[in-house]
């Protein structure tokens, strides 16, 4: 298996769209991603569009993204694993590429989500989990998540408090961030008096739907080395997979099963270990989730990432900083451009261009990806 | 068709396991069991994962368990809005299932905690639908 490289990246600005098409998105992404690789659409053999396509007006939106970025008629189609699908699109990309089907490939990850109503968004939401024997109880995304952080908090003594720590650090860094949906800090306080959304849940620990889009191109090492001299390098791809019933899940639900299986692969094939890593993206898209995250990524022990956390480890400065560009709490979430936006933010540190947030000589890069309400879980390393 | 009755709000009509909805008219909380191997399955599936030839039988459950999580939603789907806010629950049942409920509302909320003893037990909506919760 040969190298793979990511040769440019792109990011549209997220938020509430209303000026936008999900097609117009996608160019914003990867227009730009053209730009930072100086190339044109000439030079990418064939495109993978990741969306969660419930959401899209459009049916198989991959006919229409395709075309409308210019990419006929080379090989183009749908790759969907919910809030991870652009995270797949890449282990699906680099696949083609490393198998020498395809030398260059482009991965766009886009969502419009905000131009459905608000009914329509809820009636997807009561669909988020198992359709046949937890969503007829009136399930939500929030709810699932809520019930690790109250398993969380009755094992651990995790507090609401220290929940709240996640918003706080996130919109700091979101502030700084020009792409971000929310560019205003937050405080502890604002968090823990926000509206009740799933106890012990609330509005502020939450990330926001919203739209946007993100891009990578991708190369075999022989095309990057030609195309750039700044290549990042995918070093470890880890996915797993867990029930997506609840109930058909073990163990004490303080934790995900399939997070620490993607971590294990990824690190196994990148051959490095969590002490290794100088900055990372984590699915952040409820306070609690960034916190397990740290744990099954094996930043800290059980039941320590408030630790971590009440350190400051996880700041720019700290051990290991963590969404220092804002993560889905200030981004927002717009779901199939999320994992790509995590690798957009982590090749920008390793090619030492972060500006502001520029972790000082970064070179191993690590972005995680949960799909859904954890039936999914991707772990990608870069390398500069 | 019928297995929409299942639920508050069931989204599914069509499934081989409408039989459970028999059982919970009489009250009562079914698994299937493999004739063959005796693995049994619940919430219950239609096939044995390991004897896939084989026919499968049905078990009615005690519904002893003790809570493992749960969550107070205060923001619900458009089917559920009239109930809210209300509580979910995962629980443990005494044979090792794990059964994700409703907890009732007649269950005193300050009490609620991971490893409270509930019981699973079959309940009536308002539009004659059947579920089960835990109180």
């Amino acid at each position: 298996m040969g190298r793979v490289g990511i040769v440019g990246v792109g990011h549209s600005k997220f938020g509430k769209r209303n000026d936008a098409s999900l097609r117009e998105l996608a160019f914003e992404a990867y227009g730009a991603a053209l730009d930072d690789a100086d190339m044109d659409s000439s030079n990418i053999d064939s495109s993978v569009i990741c969306s969660a396509t419930h959401y899209d007006k459009q049916r198989s939106p991959a006919g229409v993204v395709a075309e409308y970025l210019g990419l006929n008629p080379q090989p183009t189609f749908n790759v969907e694993a919910a809030c991870a699908s652009s995270a797949v699109g890449l282990r699906t990309a680099w696949a083609l590429v490393s198998s020498r089907l395809h030398d260059v490939m482009t991965v766009v990850g886009v969502q419009k989500m905000t131009e459905l109503s608000s009914e329509e968004i809820q009636e997807l939401m009561g669909r988020a989990g198992d359709v046949m024997w937890e969503s007829p109880f009136g399930t939500t995304m929030p709810a699932y998540y809520a019930m690790y952080a109250t398993a969380h908090m009755a094992r651990f003594g995790t507090t609401e408090e220290q929940m709240a720590l996640v918003p706080v650090k996130n919109r700091k860094y979101g502030s700084k961030n020009p792409n971000a949906m929310f560019q205003k800090p937050i405080t502890a306080e604002e968090v823990l008096k926000s509206r009740p959304v799933a106890s012990p849940l609330k509005l502020f620990d939450c990330c926001a739907n919203a739209d946007g889009a993100a891009c990578l191109i991708i190369a075999n090492a022989e095309k990057a080395r030609k195309l750039t001299d700044r290549p990042v390098w995918v070093a470890g791809l880890g996915l797993a997979s867990s029930p997506m019933s609840l109930a058909g899940r073990k163990g004490p639900m303080t934790s995900f099963e399939v997070t620490k299986n993607a971590a294990m692969s990824a690190y196994q094939m990148a051959r490095v270990s969590p002490n290794d890593i100088d900055v990372a993206e984590v699915h952040d898209s409820f306070s609690i989730t960034e916190i397990l995250n740290y744990e099954d990524l094996r930043f800290a022990k059980p039941g320590g990432g408030t630790r971590l956390l009440e350190k400051g480890e996880t700041e720019l400065g700290g051990k290991i900083p963590v969404n220092i560009d804002g993560g889905l709490i200030s981004k927002g979430h717009p779901v199939g451009a999320t994992g790509a936006s995590q690798l957009f933010a982590l090749t920008k540190q390793l090619r030492g261009e972060a500006g502001s947030t520029q972790v000082d000589g970064a070179k191993i890069g690590l972005a995680q990806n949960i799909g859904g309400i954890g039936m999914y879980s991707a772990v990608t390393i870069l390398k500069a | 068709m019928g297995f929409e009755k299942f639920g508050r709000f069931g989204y599914v009509s069509q499934t081989k396991i409408n039989p459970l909805l028999s059982y919970l008219e009489k009250g009562q909380i079914a698994a299937t069991r493999c004739k063959k191997c005796g693995r049994t399955y619940f919430p219950p599936r239609a096939e044995c994962l390991d004897d896939r030839q084989s026919a499968i039988e049905w078990v009615v459950l005690d519904g002893k368990g003790s809570l493992i999580t749960f969550t107070k939603v205060f923001f619900a789907p458009p089917a559920f809005q009239a109930e809210t806010p209300y509580l979910l629950g995962l629980a443990e049942l005494s044979n090792g299932f794990r059964v994700f409920a409703p907890v009732s509302p007649s269950v005193d909320e300050k009490q609620l905690k991971p490893g409270k003893e509930l019981n699973l037990k079959v309940a009536r909506g308002s539009r004659d639908n059947l579920f089960y919760w835990l109180e």
